[in-house]
């Protein structure tokens, strides 16, 4: 009786804080949601509407009609899903070369020097990124700046790769090998496979954090026609301020594809780290 | 020979991370001892270390302070993450209906960027029209609104608050995924040898999952320190340096006094830090493993 | 080891084909046309969009000349500028504004207009100060000034109907009806102060008028000579600023920028705001322009209001290959015609006479305060120190000094004190 009463109990703690959870994570949302369909004047009047009186896509219709927002849109989609991709294959080679690795220094050596780039601030590089670049003429490349976005994801790309591989016993490719595989056959035919999820996992964090991007995209790309989403988005705070319904359609809209990615990507996401669990 | 193969296949990582990282870096490295002021480089030369010398003396800009902001920021906001994170983690661990639904919405906020983050939320926070002041005058907590963000102890948990909830779900994601590699026959064994849920949390989960433990703590308090794009947006490091972090201080010096040399100066400083700490957190957690 | 190297020069090889196809080097197509490149550091999505209407037109009219417009986000343009000069890449025509002029010039990216302007049809329609402002660094006019930013009060007239308040026209009036409002209602404030982002290009032109006999050459001295801050008037406008935070604005705004200053003017909570012209427009949609005037700054004790023209130009940068055609271009884009056309369009004072007197725009209704302003007798215009060196952080160190003041962490006397070390008196 007791232990059916702590358990009533201990469920319903858990109801509880798992609302909590859901109410923190949705409240800033909502809010940016109903600040984008408030008519101009709505937004500052004190004290807050919660709906407002009249819900009006202004603010959206400005954001596509006014400032190409569509466009960047698609530029951003584009960038973010061949760098995503990119970043996949190279990491998902890195990644099983480094976990197969036997020398023991040198794999601890390249995991530190992987590990050592989260610690690179982003503007130490900015200024020296745009003098190498325009040096090289590659200044508004976008392939450039994807080969970037590719660069600054792929050091935890590696070592996520890395992490799943270790969980997948050597013996596979051995088993391969006897039946006439070389290396790179085990791995397309015998490893990848499996390792489908963690793949998943690799490319929803690459695609994320590409999107979001700001600071790089502005340095390396001239052309208001080759921006991508962030930009745009910083773009609407201007000498004369921010203008809130416009920016958070704005923001509303930039959430959508990171929405369905990883929508559609957390469960490999959780899959593919519970097979590898990241390891340091 | 394999070894040799192996490597091959790490070229292509190996030439992004050089050309487009350590090159780059080398680059702003050099140009931390190097007279780099936008404001007049005709005469640009290496002056040692007076970069470093100027952003730890300078009189208006607070070093010491800027590095005991950045040590709270970094404490409050990685504490609070993980436990949050780990709380969530366990919570959704057992399957119940809805599950993926709610750890989608749950764990969106993982995908947002951090500018936006800090324009949310400074949009929360605002003194005249934000959200929680409403809610707060409407609870009758307080009169009139607070200035949560121009008040230097408000700002600074502001900042915290928003900053815990932008990382809780990396925690989330990645504990979860590791709880869910916990084998089940140590559960129960655990519970033939009676121990209750709170002990087996300490002696069972922990110890299994601390490898992951040990990684994302560390990759995260260098994306903490690193990252200045929430309070970039929010106060940018004030009112009066009281949310001023290394990280901010740097963008001050390269947007807003186009003092690249000083800014590089900042970043390198943030770089020795976050290597000496990974060094020193690295060894420690190495050495209790040994000892389990 | 070679294989190495084989794979590291493929790789580069296939950087550069990629990038050859898309970067940004040639400066004429094979059409023929000339293409100018322009940068535009100001920018937000509507100037944006009039810009590229005029560029447009321009087209139309020069089929040989092709114009690409750059505009990064306000927040980063000057910087991404300022990367661009100083690795010689390729610009024509270029947005340059008092806190960048100096720097391109100090750096050699700007070329000698001095020829042009010469021969230029319209010069003499140009205003005196616009040529003035165009040679503000070494007496060279390397810009061809193009808007003028200049203060003045905006008064909402509903809000000081309801308590009975006149529109102030000295400084001390003003100060007085804020604290007036903000004792009447516990969420009514008078002065939208501006706490940060560039606070000094309010607060000092809210004090120059009570200090008086400010050197119009630099503005942080009196005409002998000295510091003023420290002086005994000095002294008492800080001390009245912060008078004014205590009790006539609201506690927040030490942390409001621009937008926070809008918001609360739209609002009624702070009816009066100093801003610039281009306000009006970011008001637009937002507030019912019947309930709100503009007044020109108001006097000080001095008697007389001191004023600074916040300013951007044009200038053909020195890595152009098509100079006479980048100043055929600025010439017809800063002529009297279309500067009146842009200046309409986004806000800010234009630069010829004839704008002015040809059309009752800038010297009617809301624009009309402006407009006396410029002429009154009681108007000073005084000049902040651009060229200096220190005037690039003067922006950080004068906003913390003063927000430390305003909360009272640090004394007036003190304050005074770190500015006047700062500025080296």
């Amino acid at each position: 009786m007791i232990n059916r009463n702590k358990k009533i109990a201990m469920s319903i703690v858990r109801t509880v804080l798992l609302a909590l959870f859901l109410i923190a994570a949705l409240l800033p949302l909502y809010w940016i949601f109903v600040t984008s369909i408030k008519a101009g004047n709505e937004i500052y009047t004190f004290p807050l509407k919660y709906w407002p009186e009249k819900p009006s896509f202004d603010s959206y219709r400005e954001l596509f009609s006014f400032s190409n927002f569509g466009l960047y849109f698609r530029n951003s989609l584009l960038i973010s899903l061949s760098a995503a991709f990119g970043a996949m294959i190279v990491s998902i080679l890195a990644g099983f070369a480094l976990s197969r690795l036997s020398h023991r220094r040198l794999k601890g050596a390249i995991e530190l020097g992987m590990y050592f780039t989260q610690t690179i601030p982003t503007f130490i590089i900015m200024v020296p990124i745009f003098t190498i670049f325009s040096f090289f003429h590659l200044i508004n490349s976008r392939i450039a700046l994807g080969f970037v976005y590719v660069a600054t994801v792929v050091a935890f790309c590696t070592v996520m790769g890395k992490s799943f591989f270790d969980r997948i016993p050597a013996s596979l490719e051995e088993a391969a090998k006897i039946d006439g595989c070389n290396l790179m056959q085990a791995l397309t035919k015998v490893i990848l496979p499996i390792t489908l999820p963690g793949m998943a996992a690799i490319f929803c964090f690459a695609f994320i954090n590409i999107w979001n991007e700001l600071f790089i995209a502005v340095t390396v790309l001239s052309s208001s026609d080759k921006m991508t989403v962030p930009v745009a988005l910083n773009s609407f705070i201007s000498k004369t301020g921010i203008s809130w319904g416009v920016m958070g359609a704005g923001i509303v809209v930039a959430l959508l594809p990171t929405m369905v990615v990883f929508g559609i990507g957390q469960k490999y996401i959780v899959a593919g780290l519970t097979d590898g669990g990241v390891k340091g | 020979m394999r070894n040799k193969w192996l490597l091959v296949m790490m070229i292509p990582a190996f030439l992004f991370v050089i050309l487009f990282l350590y090159f780059p870096l080398a680059k702003g490295v050099v140009m931390a001892f190097q007279n780099y002021n936008m404001f007049d480089l005709t005469n640009l030369h290496f002056i040692g270390l007076d970069n470093f010398k100027a952003i730890i003396t300078d009189p208006y800009t607070n070093f010491w302070q800027i590095l005991w902001n950045t040590l709270i920021w970094l404490v409050f906001s990685l504490v609070f993450q993980f436990l949050l994170g780990f709380t969530l983690a366990l919570l959704l661990k057992k399957p119940f209906a809805g599950r993926g639904i709610y750890s989608g919405l749950v764990f969106y906020t993982w995908a947002l960027s951090g500018f936006a983050i800090g324009l949310i939320w400074s949009w929360l926070f605002n003194g005249q029209f934000g959200l929680f002041n409403d809610i707060l005058i409407r609870l009758s907590l307080i009169e009139t609104p607070l200035g949560f963000l121009s008040t230097p102890k408000l700002a600074m948990m502001s900042v915290i608050i928003t900053n815990i909830w932008y990382g809780v779900p990396f925690f989330g994601i990645m504990l979860l995924a590791a709880l869910q590699s916990v084998p089940n026959e140590l559960y129960e064994a655990s519970t033939l040898d009676g121990c209750g849920a709170v002990k087996q949390l300490f002696y069972v989960t922990i110890p299994y999952i601390k490898p992951t433990i040990v990684s994302t703590i560390l990759l995260r308090t260098m994306w903490i320190v690193n990252y200045p794009d929430i309070i970039y947006a929010m106060t940018n490091g004030g009112p009066v340096n009281s949310t001023n972090i290394l990280a901010t201080q740097m963008i001050n010096e390269v947007f807003k006094q186009y003092d690249y040399g000083q800014g590089s100066a900042f970043g390198v400083v943030i770089m020795v830090i976050l290597f000496i700490y990974s060094v020193i957190y690295l060894k420690l957690t190495k050495s209790s493993e040994d000892s389990i | 080891m070679k294989r190495v190297l084989v794979a590291l020069l493929v790789f580069m090889l296939s950087i550069s084909l990629f990038a050859g196809g898309s970067s940004e080097s040639s400066s004429s197509d094979s059409s023929g046309k000339i293409k100018l490149t322009f940068f535009e550091t100001m920018t937000s999505p509507g100037r944006t969009q009039v810009l590229q209407n005029l560029i447009a037109e321009y087209e139309s009219l020069n089929p040989n000349i092709e114009i690409e417009l750059i505009s990064p986000p306000y927040e980063q343009a000057d910087n991404r500028l300022s990367m661009m000069l100083n690795s010689n890449q390729e610009l024509d025509v270029i947005e340059v504004r008092d806190y960048t002029q100096k720097q391109f010039v100090n750096n050699g990216k700007l070329l000698d207009l001095t020829p042009y302007i010469e021969n230029w049809a319209e010069k003499d329609d140009f205003m005196p100060v616009a040529h003035e402002i165009s040679r503000n660094v070494d007496d060279t006019p390397y810009i061809l000034t193009s808007c003028l930013y200049v203060k003045a009060l905006l008064v909402r007239t509903d809000i000081l109907e309801k308590y009975g308040i006149p529109i102030p026209t000295t400084m001390d009036e003003m100060y007085e009806a804020s604290k007036q409002l903000a004792a009447a209602n516990p969420n009514q404030f008078g002065y939208a102060l501006r706490g940060k982002s560039n606070t000094f290009k309010i607060s000092d032109v809210l004090m120059f008028g009570n200090v008086g006999d400010i050197n119009t050459e630099m503005c942080y001295e009196t005409n002998d000579g000295k510091y003023w801050l420290d002086n005994e008037n000095g002294k008492k406008a800080m001390e009245q600023y912060l008078d004014l935070y205590k009790n006539g604005c609201p506690a927040d705004s030490i942390n409001w920028g621009f937008n926070e200053q809008i918001n609360g003017f739209i609002s009624g909570t702070t009816p009066f705001l100093v801003q610039d012209p281009d306000v009006i427009g970011s008001l637009e949609g937002q507030l019912d322009p019947s309930l709100y005037t503009v007044v020109p700054l108001p006097v000080g004790t001095s008697g007389y209001r001191y004023l600074d023209y916040g300013y951007n130009g044009f200038a053909i940068s020195t890595t152009s290959k098509h100079p006479d055609e980048a100043w055929a271009f600025i010439s017809w884009l800063n002529g009297s015609e279309k500067n009146g056309e842009f200046c309409k369009a986004y806000g800010p004072l234009p630069v010829f006479q004839s704008v002015y007197e040809n059309d009752d725009y800038f010297s009617s209704d809301k624009y009309q305060a402006w407009a006396d302003e410029l002429v009154a007798e009681d108007t000073i215009f005084v000049k902040f120190p651009i060229d200096s060196e220190k005037y690039p952080a003067w922006a950080q160190v004068q906003e913390q000094g003063m927000q430390a003041m305003l909360m009272g962490t640090v004394s007036v006397d003190d304050t005074i004190k770190t500015f006047k070390e700062y500025w080296g008196y």
